[in-house]
C-alpha cells in the first residue's frame, strides 16, 4: 500500500511539469484565441466588447482575407503534391538504383533544410533577381528567352512554391529512405523473378510498404506548410507586391497591427479549423489497411 | 481513474502557480530617487545620442532614466505595453510598418502634451513652444484628432523629395523638372537613352511623395480634402489630375520596380537612380547614409540630387517627414516624463542631436549644417513649399487601412494588373469607409 502511493506520488511529480507548461502555453493560450475572436479589441486598449460573431461575418467580406486563404491552400496544394512527388521519386532512386556517389546527393539534397529561411530567401533573391543579373534569368537568356519578374505580381506565387519545395524535398528524401531500407529485399527478387519492371516494383512493393510513412508524413506536411508559407512570405516578399503573396498567417499578424485583436484572431481560429479539417481529412482519404512483412 | 486524478492535480497548481504570478509585487524605486523609462527608436543617428541626453537629464534634474533602445523597438514594447507596462517616454514615429503609435492614438492612450509645450524647459528659462518651428505643432502629424490638442512632440525632421544622380544630368546637359510637363518631356528623352523616368523602394514611400503632389496640385487645401477623406475629393478637377499623374506615372516607372519593392531587395531599387537605370526615386534624407557603401564604389560617376515634387498647378512641394515623441496616457511618472521630453528642446540636447545629424525642428537649427545636409534642408529656400501631417487618424476598420488602400496598389498600376479606374473605386470607396470612422 505505502509503496503503491510512493509509486502514484513519483508518477504525478514525472507528469506534472509536462502538464503545467502544457496548460499555460497551449490550453489556456488556444482557448483565448477562440474567446477574443467573439470581441471587439484594440491591442492596447484593455477595453474588450463582446460582438459575437461580427467579426468572422467581416471576415467572409474581407476580399483581402479570402486571397490570403486562396494562396495558403495553393501553397499546400502545390508544395505538398511537388515535395512529396519528387521526395519519392528521389527516395526510390536513392536507396533502389546503384548510382554512383549516393551519399554526396543525400547531403546535397537535405543541405536546403538546415539553411535558414532567412537565408534561404536571400539566395532566392539572387536567383530571382529581375533583370540580367538573376540566376534564373540568366539562364532563360541563352535560350533567348526574356526577363521574367519572378517576384512580380504575376508570378510571385510560383516563385514561393520553387523555394518552397526546394526547402523541403530533403527532408522527406531522408524520411523515405529510411523506411524503404526496411522493405526486405526478397520481396524486390520475387517481384523480379516474375518480370515486374522497376516502376512496377515501385508502385506495387515500395508504397504499399512505407503507406504508414507517408500517412504521417503528409499530416506533418500540411500543418508545417501553413507555418512554412508565413516564414517564407515574410522574409522574401512581405506579402507584395500589393498583397499578391498575402497567406493567411501573415494576414494574421498583419491585421493585429491594423484592425486589432479580436478580428486577428478571429483570423486564427479560422486557420486553426481549416488546418485541423484539413489534418483530417488528409488522415481519413489516406486510410488503407497496414500491410505487414 | 488516477490518470485523472493526477491530471486534476497537475491542471490545480497549474492554475495556482498563474494566480501567483498575476499577484507579484513590482520592486519600485524608492520614494526621491525617481527613475523614469524612456525607449527610443534606433535609427541612422545610432543610439549613443539617447544616452548621452539621458544622462545629460539625469545631471540637470537628478531624475534617473532607464534607456532602451532598438531597431525593432515595437517588438521589445508591444509585449509588456499588452501586460500594462509602459515606458514614460517614447520616441517612435508615425508610418512604420507595425503601426505602434497609429494603435495607441486609434485607443486613444496618448497623453496630452499640450501644456508640456508651455513650460520651462529644465536648466533654461525658455519653454519648447518659443523653440520649435511655428507650424510644426499644427498638423496631424502631432494633433491626430484635429481638436488643436498636441499628443506627440515633434523630434526630428527631414525632407523628403525626389532623389538622384546629379552627375548623370550634368553629362547629359538634363535640367531638373519642375512641373509635370517638364517632368514628362525628360521621360521621354531619357526613354530614347534606355533609362526609366522613375522607380520607388516600396509602394510605401508613396506616402511622402504622394502628400507633396497633392499639395503640388491643389495645394492644402487639397491635401486636407483627401487625407480628412472628403466626399467628392477624388472626383474633383485636382483629384482627376492626381488619378492622371498617378497613372501616367506608373507607365513611366522602371518595369522591375514592383518586384524588388519588398523589404529583402528595395535597394536594389535605390541603386536604380544611382548606376543610371531610372532618373528619380522618392526617398528621405536617411538615403545618403542608406546607400553610403554603394555610392562609394560609383566613384565620380554619382553625386547626391534632391528636388521637390514638381508642380502642377501649384509650387512644387516637398513633404517634411517628422519622427514623435509621445508619453503614454499608462505612464507611472507622467510629470517627470514631461519634463525630459521638454529637456529634449533645450540647447544641450539640441547640439547633441545635432552632432548626431539629427535636425530638430527648432529655429536657426539648419544654420550650422554643411554639404549635403545644407542642400537638403535648404530646399525650401528654392521656391518649393512644404507639407506636414498625414491621413487622418479613423477608428480600427476591420481589413480597411491607409497603406493597402492609397499606396500598395501603386504596384498593381506600374505591373499593369490594375487599371486607374480600379484604383479610382478603391480609394473612393475606402475613402468613404475612412470618413465614416474618423476619430475626434
Amino acid at each position: 500500500m505505502k509503496s503503491n502511493l510512493k509509486r502514484r506520488a513519483f508518477v504525478f511529480a514525472c507528469v506534472a511539469p509536462a502538464v503545467i507548461l502544457f496548460t499555460i502555453f497551449m490550453v489556456v493560450p488556444t482557448f483565448n484565441v477562440f474567446r477574443l475572436s467573439l470581441f471587439q479589441r484594440s491591442t492596447f486598449n484593455p477595453e474588450e466588447t463582446f460582438i459575437g460573431l461580427q467579426n468572422f461575418e467581416m471576415l467572409m467580406k474581407d476580399a483581402a482575407f479570402i486571397r490570403s486563404m486562396q494562396n495558403m491552400l495553393l501553397l499546400i496544394v502545390m508544395v505538398t503534391i511537388f515535395t512529396m512527388g519528387t521526395a519519392l521519386l528521389f527516395a526510390g532512386i536513392l536507396t533502389r538504383e546503384k548510382l554512383k556517389g549516393q551519399n554526396f546527393f543525400r547531403i546535397v539534397f537535405y543541405i536546403p533544410n538546415i539553411l535558414s529561411v532567412v537565408v534561404i530567401s536571400g539566395i532566392f533573391s539572387a536567383i530571382y533577381a529581375p533583370d540580367d543579373t538573376g540566376m534564373l534569368n540568366s539562364i532563360l537568356g541563352l535560350f533567348g528567352g526574356k526577363n521574367i519578374a519572378w517576384k512580380g505580381e504575376q508570378h510571385v506565387m510560383t516563385s514561393i512554391v520553387i523555394a518552397m519545395v526546394w526547402q523541403a524535398i530533403g527532408y522527406y528524401m531522408v524520411m523515405y529512405m529510411s523506411s524503404m531500407a526496411a522493405v526486405p529485399e526478397s520481396l524486390y527478387e520475387s517481384a523480379g523473378l516474375d518480370g515486374a519492371s522497376r516502376v512496377a516494383q515501385f508502385f506495387q512493393i515500395t508504397i504499399p510498404l512505407i503507406w504508414t510513412n507517408i500517412r504521417t508524413t503528409l499530416t506533418f506536411f500540411v500543418i508545417s506548410t501553413i507555418n512554412m508559407a508565413y516564414l517564407f512570405v515574410t522574409a522574401m516578399t512581405g506579402g507584395g507586391p500589393n498583397r499578391a503573396s498575402n497567406v493567411a498567417l501573415f494576414y494574421m499578424y498583419e491585421q493585429k497591427n491594423k484592425s486589432g485583436y479580436g478580428y486577428a484572431m478571429a483570423i486564427g481560429v479560422v486557420i486553426f479549423l481549416v488546418s485541423f479539417g484539413l489534418s483530417a481529412l488528409v488522415n481519413k482519404v489516406t486510410e488503407r489497411e497496414v500491410l505487414e512483412y | 481513474m488516477k490518470k485523472i486524478i493526477a491530471l486534476a492535480l497537475a491542471l490545480v497548481m497549474a492554475l495556482s502557480l498563474v494566480a501567483c504570478g498575476g499577484g507579484g509585487e513590482e520592486t519600485k524605486a524608492p520614494e526621491g530617487d525617481k527613475t523614469i523609462k524612456v525607449a527610443a527608436i534606433e535609427t541612422a543617428y545610432g543610439s549613443q545620442v539617447w544616452a548621452d541626453v539621458a544622462a545629460a537629464f539625469e545631471t540637470e534634474t537628478g531624475i534617473k532614466v532607464e534607456l532602451t533602445t532598438d531597431k525593432n523597438l515595437e517588438d521589445v514594447l508591444s509585449g509588456p505595453m499588452q501586460n500594462g507596462e509602459y515606458p514614460d517616454v517614447v520616441h517612435l514615429a508615425l508610418g512604420r510598418p507595425a503601426g505602434l503609435t497609429e494603435q495607441l492614438i486609434k485607443a486613444n492612450q496618448l497623453h496630452d502634451l499640450t501644456n508640456m509645450l508651455a513650460t520651462t524647459i529644465p536648466g533654461e528659462s525658455t519653454t519648447p513652444a518659443e523653440k520649435i518651428i511655428p507650424g510644426f505643432t499644427a498638423t496631424s502629424a502631432t494633433n491626430p484628432y484635429g481638436d488643436g490638442k498636441t499628443y506627440m512632440a515633434p523630434m526630428f525632421y527631414s525632407p523628403c523629395g525626389l532623389f538622384y544622380n546629379a552627375k548623370l544630368f550634368e553629362s547629359k546637359g538634363w535640367a531638373v523638372p519642375t512641373t509635370w510637363d517638364e517632368m514628362w518631356a525628360l521621360g521621354d528623352l531619357a526613354a530614347a537613352e534606355g533609362i526609366a523616368l522613375f522607380t520607388y523602394p516600396t509602394a510605401g514611400y508613396y506616402d511622402a511623395f504622394m502628400y507633396a503632389l497633392m499639395n503640388a496640385i491643389g495645394g492644402p487645401e487639397f491635401f486636407n480634402a483627401i487625407t480628412n477623406y472628403e466626399e467628392g475629393a477624388w472626383d474633383s478637377e485636382n483629384g482627376q489630375t492626381l488619378l492622371s499623374i498617378l497613372d501616367k506615372l506608373a507607365t513611366y516607372t522602371h518595369k522591375d520596380t514592383p518586384a524588388q519593392a519588398n523589404n529583402q531587395d528595395f535597394t536594389k531599387n535605390q541603386q536604380m537612380p544611382m548606376d543610371g537605370r531610372a532618373l528619380f526615386m522618392p526617398n528621405g534624407t536617411w538615403i545618403t547614409g542608406e546607400m553610403a557603401d554603394y555610392a562609394a564604389t560609383l566613384g565620380d560617376t554619382f553625386a547626391w540630387g534632391m528636388t521637390a515634387v514638381p508642380g502642377a498647378g501649384n509650387a512644387p512641394c516637398s513633404f517634411c517627414w517628422i519622427e514623435q515623441a509621445w508619453i503614454p496616457a499608462q505612464a507611472e511618472h507622467i510629470a517627470e516624463a514631461e519634463q525630459f521630453v521638454a529637456f529634449l528642446y533645450s540647447d544641450k540636447a539640441a547640439e547633441i542631436f545635432a552632432a548626431a545629424g539629427a535636425a530638430q525642428p527648432i529655429t536657426g537649427i539648419a544654420d550650422g549644417m554643411e554639404g549635403e545636409q545644407k542642400m537638403f534642408y535648404s530646399i525650401y529656400d528654392n521656391g518649393a513649399t512644404s507639407a506636414l501631417g498625414g491621413f487622418a487618424a479613423f477608428a480600427e476598420i476591420p481589413g480597411v487601412d491607409t497603406s493597402n488602400t492609397f499606396f500598395a496598389p501603386i504596384d498593381s498600376l506600374v505591373s499593369g494588373t490594375m487599371t486607374i479606374a480600379e484604383y479610382a473605386d478603391l480609394v473612393k470607396t475606402n475613402s468613404a469607409l475612412m470618413r465614416e470612422n474618423l476619430l475626434g
